[in-house]
């Protein structure tokens, strides 16, 4: 599904991400964990297509099209979702109206029918509610006054109306009690598949007991220093990140 | 400047006066006085220009100079609206409706059968031997005295307009809307007069169309009784050639409410100008607006509020988005007079740059000479942010769409202002029709 070959990106100037070689088959979940600055959020915005990533050297494949070619909306109607670390705030556009904007812009880049009131109406509260995402709740502007818990759970369903092929995770736990990282876990969970991939970012292996990965990834200084199974993660929880490379925080 | 180009337009107006002024409504009585001496007053002054602190960002002067308007003629014939969605605009609606061709009212056109008992409407001329009328146009609005060069200049000039007047305790059963349709070149001066008595209540819808190089000089007159009542919704949306000023000046009584809201989307230069004075204690008046514009568009909004009573609320709020080399202009001014103690006074202008090339002048200021009230001013201006169109891009939603959610979505909250309902959603239906012009 994602094939990233010898990756090497440049924010600003000063290159964050010097060799990255990355394999995701669909249907699995891999989990990159290192410290702060090792290059794991750029690593999302960079497979988002977010402006000001610089690709200098190497490849990212995804279901063989070559990323780069492709505008951020383009990527994200072939099947690229990223869950935000920060949810922006939109005022003045409700929850519903950007979901159903984002979702029918979707099909119809896809060539499908795009969705009328009613059924969209009925679709999003079938997705929400597993979330416990209300009515009122999509009436508000976009991210507007949520709390940490309600931005995430939003993300969550916007990646479940969604049905993206590869999701991409950053630090979805971070700002989040034990209650709502297991509704997030949850609602991740659920949409595991045998065709859907995700890349799990964090920086803490807690996540990892209610997402659990099929590969670990550790991420320091812009390279992979270190791959495994899910043990390796319960390794780093009692060991940190220093074995790592010098510049890890 | 030379001094003999300056004097064009305003020299053109003397002589349209002179040529009409035997065929101008009311030339055998009162007015004619009035007129004569606002003609003398206007020959004086001449046109406002940019050295006038109020006509900072927007030289009248110069810009009708460059146009050379001549007297619009008066239209008789049948008449071909635009087929744009500013032409229909309202025109969904339950309203009684007068229409004006060329700034002159057309009865055959217009629509207002079966007016409520205590309901007067009807075109200028029909009621300048009324004294409430007489009233109105010798009424001193302006304390300050800022408008008086173009008032004069519509007093001397002006042919016609519509005149509400309803009586003490009456509601207007549905809203009066007045069209305004540009169909040739050249000037008009329209005179409106809205008289609400005590606790009367209306609304008035008012839309200005057309594809012609027209000057539209438009004063409304508005006086509210203690108690009344007044919504206004105005859209503007004349020609890249045409010259829009329009003059609102109203006197709020006792406890009484004005709420005027003004959608901006045409015209090469506009200039909308309210002056709002409160006559008595706890009265509100809401002054809003939202412009659209895009190439070498022009629009000011000044705003006055004269606070010259205690307990009465103002609030201001204009924001607008600016493409291409667009101009924006707000100029506003909350006055709060010695006695006006626990006055509540707010302005704030919003603007949004859609260009490099675009440009935005704010002047809000406040002048307060009394201690125990609440006012605030704010400005801004900026750009969209990138970090939304990222996010939005993100979920799948092309950069244009996004960038028209995130534009409806800044103006979409001054729209809220409006005070009509079914014209606030009018309102947003024409914004959105905007930007997918603009997109194209």
């Amino acid at each position: 599904m994602l094939e990233i070959r010898n990756l090497h990106v440049t924010v600003d100037g000063k290159e964050i991400l010097k060799g990255i070689d990355l394999d995701v088959a669909a249907g699995e979940v891999h989990a990159i964990m290192g410290p702060n600055g090792s290059g794991k959020s750029t690593l999302s915005y960079v497979l988002a297509g977010r402006e000001g990533y610089e690709v200098t050297e190497g490849s990212i494949l995804f279901n063989g099209q070559d990323l780069r070619e492709m505008g951020v909306d383009e990527r994200a109607a072939a099947g690229i979702f990223l869950a935000f670390q920060y949810p922006l705030e939109i005022p003045g556009v409700t929850t519903m109206t950007f979901l159903k904007t984002a979702l029918n812009a979707q099909r119809k880049a896809r060539g499908e029918e795009e969705l009328d009131a009613v059924r969209f109406l009925k679709l999003v509260r079938e997705k929400a509610k597993p979330l416990n995402v209300n009515d009122e709740m999509l009436k508000r502007a976009l991210n507007v006054g949520y709390s940490g818990g309600e931005k995430k759970r939003a993300e969550v369903l916007q990646m479940s109306l969604l049905e993206p092929s590869l999701a991409v995770l950053d630090e979805t736990d971070s700002g989040l009690d034990i209650d709502a990282l297991k509704t997030v876990a949850e609602g991740v969970n659920a949409m595991r598949s045998p065709e859907r991939s995700m890349i799990v970012i964090t920086h803490y292996q807690r996540l990892l007991d209610y997402i659990v990965p099929d590969v670990v990834h550790v991420l320091s200084g812009g390279r992979i220093v270190k791959t495994g199974g899910k043990e390796l993660a319960l390794e780093l929880e009692k060991s940190g990140y220093a074995a790592y490379g010098a510049d890890a925080a | 400047m030379n001094e003999v180009m300056t004097e064009k337009a305003a020299q053109n107006f003397i002589d349209a006066y002179e040529s009409a002024r035997t065929v101008l409504p009311g030339a055998d009585g009162w007015l004619a006085r009035r007129r004569a001496a606002a003609i003398e007053a206007f020959a004086g002054a001449g046109l406002p220009h940019r050295r006038l602190e109020e006509w900072k960002y927007t030289d009248l002067r110069q810009t009708l100079d460059k146009a050379g308007f001549a007297p619009a003629p008066e239209h008789k014939g049948a008449v071909v609206l635009p087929e744009t969605a500013s032409a229909s605009a309202f025109s969904a609606l339950d309203r009684h409706v007068l229409v004006f061709v060329n700034g002159r009212y057309r009865a055959d056109l217009s629509k207002a059968a079966r007016l409520p008992k205590g309901v007067e409407l009807c075109g200028l001329a029909d009621v300048l031997t009324e004294q409430w009328a007489k009233d109105l146009l010798e009424r001193r609005f302006d304390e300050a005295r800022q408008a008086e060069q173009v008032v004069d200049l519509n007093t001397a000039l002006m042919s016609d307009g519509m005149c509400l007047r309803i009586r003490k305790g009456v509601k207007l059963d549905k809203p009066v809307h007045l069209l305004f349709f540009a169909a040739d070149d050249g000037a008009s001066h329209t005179r409106n007069l809205v008289l609400l008595e005590e606790g009367a209540e209306g609304t008035i819808l008012e839309s200005h169309v057309g594809e012609a190089a027209s000057f539209a000089d438009i004063v409304t007159d508005v006086v509210l009784g203690n108690g009344a009542r007044l919504d206004h919704v105005k859209l503007q949306d004349e020609s890249a050639n045409a010259v829009h000023l329009a003059t609102l000046r109203g006197e709020v009584g006792a406890e009484a409410r004005l709420s005027s809201f003004t959608l901006t989307l045409g015209c090469g230069v506009s200039r909308g100008q309210s002056f709002i004075r409160f006559a008595g204690e706890g009265a509100e008046a809401q002054v809003n607006g939202a412009y659209a514009l895009r190439a070498t568009q022009h629009a000011d909004q000044f705003c006055v509020v004269d606070h010259a009573v205690p307990r009465c609320a103002s609030n201001t709020v204009f924001k607008g988005v600016l493409d291409g080399q667009s101009e924006g202009v707000f100029q506003g001014k909350v006055i709060v007079r010695p006695d006006a103690q626990k006055t509540d006074g707010r302005q704030m202008t919003q603007a949004l740059l859609l260009s490099r090339d675009a440009a935005m002048n704010a002047k809000p200021e406040l002048e307060i000479y009394a201690d125990d009230v609440q006012c605030a001013h704010g400005s801004t201006v900026g750009e969209l942010s990138k970090d939304a169109l990222f996010y939005l891009r993100s979920r799948g939603i092309p950069e244009a769409e996004a960038r028209r959610l995130l534009v409806l979505a800044f103006l979409d909250d001054v729209i809220a202002l409006a005070p009509h309902e079914e014209a606030r959603e009018i309102l947003r239906g024409l914004v959105s029709g905007w930007f997918e012009e603009a997109s194209i």
